[in-house]
């Protein structure tokens, strides 16, 4: 391992806890101006984590720990393999494992909002992993490789070859981020019918190792978002900016849809927009 | 080597007749034992003679494809009888053309003893020799518990164990003689006793389902049979050779047309119950879950996917092989959304091993090095994963008396280890660092190539994690016990199921060096390495896979996670959420009106959307379809 590397796994362990928590606050920040509210202040996301490992250690079922440190050892793994430049169906399913973790996690608990939220985060999953494949289908067939640092070998923006691609990659991030109108399994939006759903029995520490994990999985999508605009630092930032305001606007002006229309949405979208840019591609 | 060969495949015949004429039950489990332990110790030493041919000489002059001749009619004849005893049309037919096609065969077409390597063994025939005689003996020593509580429950006056073993053991032994043989008519007659095997294990309980169920095998099994049978005629015909290694070294439409070869695949499909002809082995779950294991993970089904594999270098580049991989990836999907509608535990075992047979046919049918690798590491995976998840299911199913997945909720209360071990498997299925997941992995950068495939592909390995993660939260559900006490099982079962799991464990880690000294020398016919290897990590020039570093990970992840529960269970337990005042009763609470409210929750099966009544039709017609353009397109 050379120092280069060191340095990227560091940057890409970091990363999740101070990136994505910023992320994190930002969000809650213009989620309250577009309800004009004034919001909490930027570093809350932080505040809240701190106070929830001050607390003591409540739980339903001893594996609720075991899994939501597995959670956040997936997440935390998957956006370390990003930042080294690996490969992206392996980062894929490394991440999907900490998705599975989760879901275990809450199928522990018999409380039905647990397990209606688990089943529902499968649902999810099942939506969104093939989109991200095809995403990655995608970017193998322009430049060659499923390996990230390909990408940053291109020397013209992805996002203008896979448009559509990137269409299908902005669908998986609103289900992957559990924004509205697919916060099925749990919500950060009180007048849902299910709430919190899958985190309802997560609480204190476990509950903040749930959402460390969850800004590295933020992390990782948006870092997926920037892969799109690879050639130039302001392009990938401007880019992402762009993405992840309008999944903030969405995720405010809509309501929630069932899984039905969910993975009909999902599926006959994703599939024919991937279908129709793969064959653009292949056709070359 | 020769006589090692020998061993492998005299020595379960051998056993198994000694079991059947054993009366005391000490006597039959000794020789189990000894069987398995010799088949093991002979498959390992094995390794390093391969690759090798040979042919035996015998007595009298007669080589093994003169000495098969009896036995093989014997065998189709005992069909035919079985087709007359349950008066089954469907198995008459096929049996009594069989019978007359290989008689013409034999007599009018080759006369006398063809020129051919009796034997022959390279890298693909010694894993599957190790799949056979590793996990087999393993299922056959679980198998000795198992079938004595059987029928402690069944209240049988007489035992039919011995029956049970002879058929058992004899299985493993035509299974090493079908993957060690070179002649191909050899191949057909050990193919066929496999059919007449299986169809012995699956009536074993002799109840009215296990006969339909068994009757049903016998006869889906035998069309493979007849197929398999015009196919060698044909190629006979065109070649001249019933070879082998002479056939597949024939380079792709050479003297050789495709249909043959199509006819071939379709035989391996039926082995193999792709779609639409999957029934036979979702029935085959009647039997007692040792024979389910058996056929499962390590013998019938993985005939299919070794043939077309060792097809796949007389395909390579073809119409054919291109329709074999989209009906492979299409069988992948079907049977993993078949799956997701099933809370019967068994069902959602078979359907996910018919699931990822059709990955591997999938990888066999894109043919590059990188997906035969893929395909290879599946079928290693696939069998050690699925027989410990079989046996696990058998064990909770003696223990809990029901295979549905809603009756194992909060299992971890009653037998911990068992769910924990059962976990651990459902983990091997879905996540890396295991060989599975690695294995499709690899499947699906190979199959990027391919548009039909990936799409498929893709669709079909998220509906497979559903329904495993799906099982392994209701393993894992409350009540929780609070305390560990371990649960009471006989001693060969607490091995046959550790040595499993620690098994998958260790090849998973063991995976390059896997890579470097069994996959590499079996790439020799038309493929080259694919993967360079550099300190564990396996890479090509499109995609990465860091075995070692992420096995170290895993690990380390583990051993943390584990550490966090040591420290929750010093946590105050509470009881889960249920939007009111909890009650001293679990899953009580008092609602409106105080009254008190019991909470339910059940799985999600989504039968109107992906349950068998719903789905099987289409599917099977579509697979019909599918099947119809890989015959006809070879035409």
């Amino acid at each position: 391992m050379t120092t280069s590397q060191g340095i990227l796994i560091l940057a890409g362990l970091a990363a999740g806890p101070l990136l994505g928590g910023l992320i994190a606050g930002l969000d809650r920040i213009l989620t309250a101006r577009f309800q004009s509210r004034i919001g909490p202040p930027l570093f809350q996301p932080f505040y809240d984590v701190i106070k929830l490992f001050g607390k003591e250690k409540v739980v339903v079922n001893v594996w609720q720990a075991f899994c939501a440190n597995a959670y956040l050892t997936a997440a935390s793994i998957s956006v370390v393999l990003f930042f080294l430049g690996s490969d992206l169906l392996l980062i894929l399913f490394i991440q999907a494992v900490g998705a599975v973790f989760l879901v275990v996690g809450a199928f522990s608990s018999t409380s039905p909002y647990s397990q209606a939220g688990a089943h529902r985060e499968l649902l999810q999953m099942l939506c969104y992993e093939p989109l991200l494949i095809f995403v990655a289908v995608g970017i193998y067939l322009l430049t060659g490789s499923f390996k990230i640092e390909s990408v940053h070998a291109m020397d013209q923006p992805l996002l203008l070859k896979l448009p559509f691609m990137f269409v299908v990659l902005s669908f998986a991030l609103t289900i992957k981020l559990r924004k509205s109108p697919f916060d099925l399994s749990t919500s950060h939006h009180a007048h849902q019918e299910l709430v919190k759903g899958l985190l309802t029995d997560y609480s204190g520490r476990y509950l903040a190792l749930t959402e460390i994990a969850h800004w590295y999985e933020t992390v990782l999508v948006l870092g997926l978002c920037s892969l799109f605009w690879a050639t130039n630092p302001v392009g990938a930032i401007l880019l992402v900016g762009i993405t992840y305001f309008l999944e903030i606007w969405i995720d405010n002006v809509s309501a929630r849809l069932n899984w039905r229309w969910m993975l009909g949405y999902g599926w006959a979208m994703g599939m024919s927009l991937s279908l129709v840019n793969l064959v653009w591609l292949y056709a070359r | 080597m020769k006589e090692l060969t020998c061993i492998l495949i005299l020595l379960p015949f051998l056993a198994a007749l000694c079991c059947f004429l054993a009366i005391s039950s000490r006597i039959r489990s000794f020789i189990v034992l000894a069987t398995g332990c010799i088949l093991i110790a002979s498959s390992l030493l094995l390794i390093s003679y391969v690759p090798f041919a040979f042919s035996p000489q015998t007595t009298f002059g007669v080589g093994v494809h003169g000495l098969i001749q009896v036995p093989d009619f014997i065998l189709m004849f005992a069909i035919l009888y079985f087709g007359f005893k349950h008066r089954s049309l469907l198995v008459i037919i096929p049996a009594a053309l069989q019978i007359v096609l290989v008689t013409w065969f034999e007599v009018f077409m080759i006369q006398g003893h063809p020129a051919t390597q009796a034997f022959y063994c390279d890298n693909l025939s010694l894993i599957m020799v190790l799949i056979i005689s590793i996990i087999g003996s393993i299922i056959c020593f679980q198998a000795l518990p198992y079938m004595k509580n059987h029928e402690e429950h069944l209240h049988l006056s007489t035992t039919r164990q011995p029956r049970f073993f002879f058929v058992m053991l004899f299985f493993l032994g035509v299974m090493n003689g079908l993957v060690l043989s070179n002649d191909t008519t050899v191949i057909h007659f050990f193919f066929e006793a496999t059919t007449l095997c299986s169809f012995l294990l699956i009536g074993h309980d002799g109840t009215e389902t296990a006969i339909r169920n068994s009757v049903r095998a016998l006869w889906i099994n035998s069309l493979g049979c007849l197929a398999f049978v015009v196919a060698l005629m044909m190629i006979y015909q065109s070649l001249g050779s019933i070879d082998m290694q002479q056939i597949i070294r024939t380079p792709p439409g050479a003297g050789l047309s495709f249909l043959p070869l199509a006819l071939l695949c379709v035989a391996s499909f039926t082995k193999s119950a792709q779609f639409p002809m999957q029934s036979w082995l979702v029935g085959a779950m009647v039997a007692p879950t040792p024979v389910s294991a058996l056929l499962h993970s390590s013998t019938m089904v993985k005939i299919g996917v070794y043939l077309v594999l060792r097809l796949a270098p007389a395909m390579q580049g073809s119409f054919l092989s291109q329709c074999i991989a989209i009906f492979g990836a299409f069988t992948f999907l079907a049977a993993a959304g078949l799956a997701v509608g099933q809370s019967n535990g068994k069902k959602v075992l078979a359907y996910s091993t018919i699931s990822n047979l059709g990955l591997i046919f999938a990888c066999a049918g894109l043919n590059t090095p990188e997906s035969i690798t893929a395909a290879i590491l599946l079928i290693i995976f696939h069998a050690i994963t699925k027989a410990l998840l079989f046996l696990c299911v058998g064990t909770i199913e003696q223990h809990i008396e029901s295979r549905d997945i809603e009756d194992m909720r909060g299992l971890y209360a009653r037998m911990p280890l068992t769910a924990l071990i059962t976990v651990m498997g459902v983990v091997m299925m879905i996540m890396p660092p295991f060989g599975l997941l690695l294995g499709k992995w690899m499947a699906m950068e190979a199959a990027a190539g391919n548009i039909f495939v990936i799409i498929l592909a893709a669709i079909g390995s998220a509906l497979t994690a559903m329904y495993w993660a799906r099982w392994a939260g209701t393993l894992m559900s409350d009540p929780f016990a609070g305390k560990f006490t371990l649960e009471k099982q006989s001693a060969v079962t607490w091995a046959a199921l550790l040595s499993l799991c620690a098994g998958a464990g260790i090849l998973s880690i063991s995976v390059p060096w896997l890579y470097a000294g069994l996959f590499t020398p079996s790439m020799t016919l038309n493929y080259v390495p694919p993967y360079t290897l550099n300190e564990g990590i396996l890479e090509n020039s499109y995609g990465v896979f860091a075995v070692l570093p992420l096995c170290l990970i895993a690990v380390l992840g583990f051993l943390q996670s584990i550490w966090a529960v040591r420290g929750a269970t010093k946590a105050r337990i509470c009881s889960p959420y249920l939007s009111g005042i909890q009650t001293a009763e679990p899953r009580v609470f008092v609602g409106p009106m105080n009254q008190l409210v019991k909470a339910e929750a059940g799985n999600y099966y989504l039968s109107n959307i992906f349950g068998e009544k719903k789905l099987t039709i289409w599917i099977n017609l579509a697979a019909g379809v599918l099947l119809t353009l890989i015959v006809g397109g070879a035409l």
